[in-house]
């Protein structure tokens, strides 16, 4: 008897930490599901009728035992998937219209490109801000400014929609380990906000998190943006 | 038997582990390298590097990256300054060097921020803030000098491969650290696993630093054959060390040799090359001409910084641009830089250059927005003080932007956004109309548009 109970101690410890390390995950994932409105979006005074989504950018990456590997193909593939997905939700489930961009050709191609990429940049420089406390969002804090007329989107977008998420996929080897001796799950994370399109005010944000091997999670993925979505009052259809 | 064997498996893996971390790779005895003399060999034209599959994946990765950074608008369309950098970077690439799966490629990358880096396929990229930042053609030379030696050296998949080796011992480390029995050897065994890959970590970056100490004395050696001043590696990393936005922070593990570091085993390569030091008069010749090729670019990069909040380095970069050339356009840049700098000073103090001083500053940043920023400088005395006088200094430079030599129309927009923060609605008002007039096809004539009609409304 006294052979297995140091295997019995092992096992135990081993258990106990994984569960711990998975149920802190599960919780702050739970708690990060949470989305915020702009005081003007929560009384109803600006509705959200037509949306602009720009490019989504979405990084994950391949975690091994010999350390993270890179996923440029597989990124770019779930970046378009979830721009899509989060294009149906707004549709479907708060009747939201998306238009495209206005494409320009030829010379001006280089400019919208600018364009575009710095407008994503200015969003990524206001990112670290909202969250670092993203409830401040409710108080109407956080704004790019009227900047976002430059940038050319279609005029009778009310809103433009930002993307950005990273994740992570875990190998074979990578998951016994973690089951073995703990660990972070395969999981991915986005930050979704909402601009306005006219003066550039941060209309809403949302932070969903899946769980579970992000390029193939799709349905979870669908029920998670919805869950990120929840609050946002449906425009209703006419 | 039984009671051995999770010794036995516990210390056949730390065994395991040890035997992928090489005592010559811990940090101890990197710090005895860094005093041994290096030898200037130059690169050899035929390598022995045979690629695995880890390298092929890496290699198509580094393809992907590039496809990335093209379609994100993220890569500098100016053919003549992608031309200026190729032209640079061919002279210094060795005659008849053939690398395996490497096709040279040398372009401008659209960030603020100073930097360079270069992928395992030949790809350098060079940011235009680290172009506009330096002051001749041998600098730009020493950068590319410098990425050339990490891909023709194969240290990308040097490293990765090192890398992927330690990472691997770690977790073994931790899986070992995990079922470590209790008493005295399982006691020996958590401190063993708990310290290791600090250990393990601290080779990473010492064999990171090691090769970049490499490439900055290769960079020198690959100067040297294209007749480029070497001693201008120097005179890059001093530009580096200016640190205009206190940014540079040190951290515990760093994959950079510390500027002042690398400035002083520099000087010392340098030291047996004297000979090769080229004329003040020459250089100035030569800054002369780089500043001609890079003036367009250097002002897409001044509206980099300004749109980044990155408006200390704006003045700094813009002044430099108006002792080359005082035209219209370059008044203009100043100006908006001095605006934008608003309440605060043009000069970070020596107190705000500490590295406490540089982190709390970062926390600061994640924790404020630029316009909340600007509203606490505000109510300071010297906030205020620093506001007025750039304001001032802002609304002097607009002026003598439209009266020199053919006037930009974009300094009426800036004049307008001048006089709508001081409060001026109707000269606002003015100065957009002026704007829009003159560029009634401005990408931001809508803006403005509105602004007008906001304006003139609360008159």
């Amino acid at each position: 008897m006294s052979i297995n109970r140091p295997f019995l101690v092992l096992r135990l410890r081993s258990f106990i930490f994984t569960v711990a390390t998975l149920s802190l995950f599960v919780f702050s994932s739970q708690s990060s599901r949470a989305q915020f409105l702009h005081p003007k979006i929560q009384s109803k005074k600006t509705t959200i009728r037509n949306v602009v989504v720009m490019p989504a950018k979405v990084n994950i990456v391949r975690d091994s035992m010999k350390g993270p590997e890179g996923m440029a193909a597989e990124s770019d593939e779930l970046s378009v998937r979830v721009e899509k997905m989060v294009t149906e939700v707004l549709s479907k489930q708060k009747h939201v219209t998306t238009l495209s961009p206005r494409e320009e050709s030829g010379q001006a191609d280089a400019e919208q490109k600018y364009s575009v990429a710095d407008f994503q940049t200015k969003f990524d420089g206001l990112l670290p801000n909202i969250k670092k406390k993203r409830s401040d969002v409710k108080k109407g804090r956080f704004s790019m400014g009227d900047e976002v007329l430059n940038k050319n989107v279609e005029k009778s977008a009310d809103a433009i929609v930002f993307i950005r998420g990273e994740g992570k996929k875990l190998t074979g080897g990578k998951t016994a380990f973690n089951l073995l001796v703990g660990g972070v799950p395969a999981y991915l994370r986005l930050q979704i906000g909402i601009v306005d399109a006219r003066n550039g005010d941060v209309l809403l944000y949302t932070d969903p998190v899946l769980a579970g091997d992000p390029t193939t999670a799709i349905d979870r993925l669908r029920k998670a943006l919805e869950k990120g979505f929840k609050k946002l009052p449906a425009v209703s259809a006419q | 038997m039984l009671p051995h064997k999770p010794t036995i498996l516990i210390v056949a893996g730390l065994c395991f582990c040890i035997a992928f971390t090489p005592p010559r790779q811990v940090a101890i005895a990197q710090k005895q390298k860094k005093t041994a003399p290096v030898e200037a060999v130059p690169p050899p034209l035929n390598e022995e590097f045979k690629f695995g599959n880890v390298d092929l994946e890496l290699l198509e990765q580094s393809d992907l990256l590039d496809l990335k950074l093209e379609r994100d608008g993220l890569v500098l369309r100016d053919e003549a300054a992608n031309a200026y950098l190729r032209n640079v970077g061919q002279s210094l690439i060795p005659k008849g060097l053939v690398l395996e799966k490497v096709s040279w490629r040398f372009r401008a990358l659209r960030d603020p921020q100073p930097n360079a880096f270069a992928l395992p396929n030949g790809s350098i990229y060079v940011t235009t803030g680290l172009m506009t930042l330096i002051d001749n053609e041998s600098q730009l030379a020493a950068i590319i000098a410098h990425e050339l030696t990490h891909v023709m050296r194969r240290h990308t998949y040097m490293q990765n491969r090192s890398n992927r080796k330690k990472f691997l011992s770690m977790n073994i480390m931790a899986a070992v650290g995990a079922y470590a029995p209790y008493g005295v050897v399982g006691a020996v065994i958590t401190v063993v696993t708990t310290v290791a890959p600090f250990i393990v970590m601290a080779t990473m970056y010492g064999y990171s630093r090691e090769l970049e100490r490499e490439a900055d004395l290769k960079g020198i050696d690959m100067m040297i054959s294209a007749e480029y001043a070497p001693e201008e590696m120097i005179g890059v990393m001093k530009l580096l060390d200016k640190d205009i936005e206190g940014e540079n922070i040190r951290l515990f593990y760093n994959d950079h040799p510390a500027l002042d570091e690398r400035i002083k085993y520099l000087s010392t390569y340098l030291g047996a090359r004297a000979d090769k030091v080229t004329a003040q008069m020459e250089l100035n010749r030569e800054r002369a001409a780089y500043f001609r090729n890079m003036e367009a670019l250097m002002r897409h990069d001044l509206q980099l910084s300004i749109n980044v909040g990155r408006f200390r380095s704006a003045v700094y970069l813009a002044q430099r641009l108006i002792d080359f050339h005082a035209d219209s356009e370059n008044l203009f840049w100043l100006a908006e830089a001095y605006r934008t700098l608003g309440p605060r000073a043009p000069e970070l103090a020596s107190k705000e250059l500490t590295n406490s001083a540089k982190k709390s500053a970062a926390k600061q940043r994640e924790k404020r927005t630029v316009e909340e920023e600007e509203r606490d400088l505000l109510a300071t005395p010297e906030g205020k003080d620093n506001w007025q006088r750039h304001q001032q200094k802002a609304e002097e430079l607009y002026l003598r932007a439209l009266n020199a030599e053919k006037p930009v129309p974009v300094a009426h927009r800036g004049l307008g956004m001048l006089y709508e923060k001081l409060g001026r609605a109707n000269d606002a008002a003015t100065e957009y109309e002026k704007y829009i007039e003159q560029a009634p096809s401005a990408t931001d004539r809508e803006r403005f548009q509105r602004r007008i009609e906001s304006l003139r409304r609360t008159q």
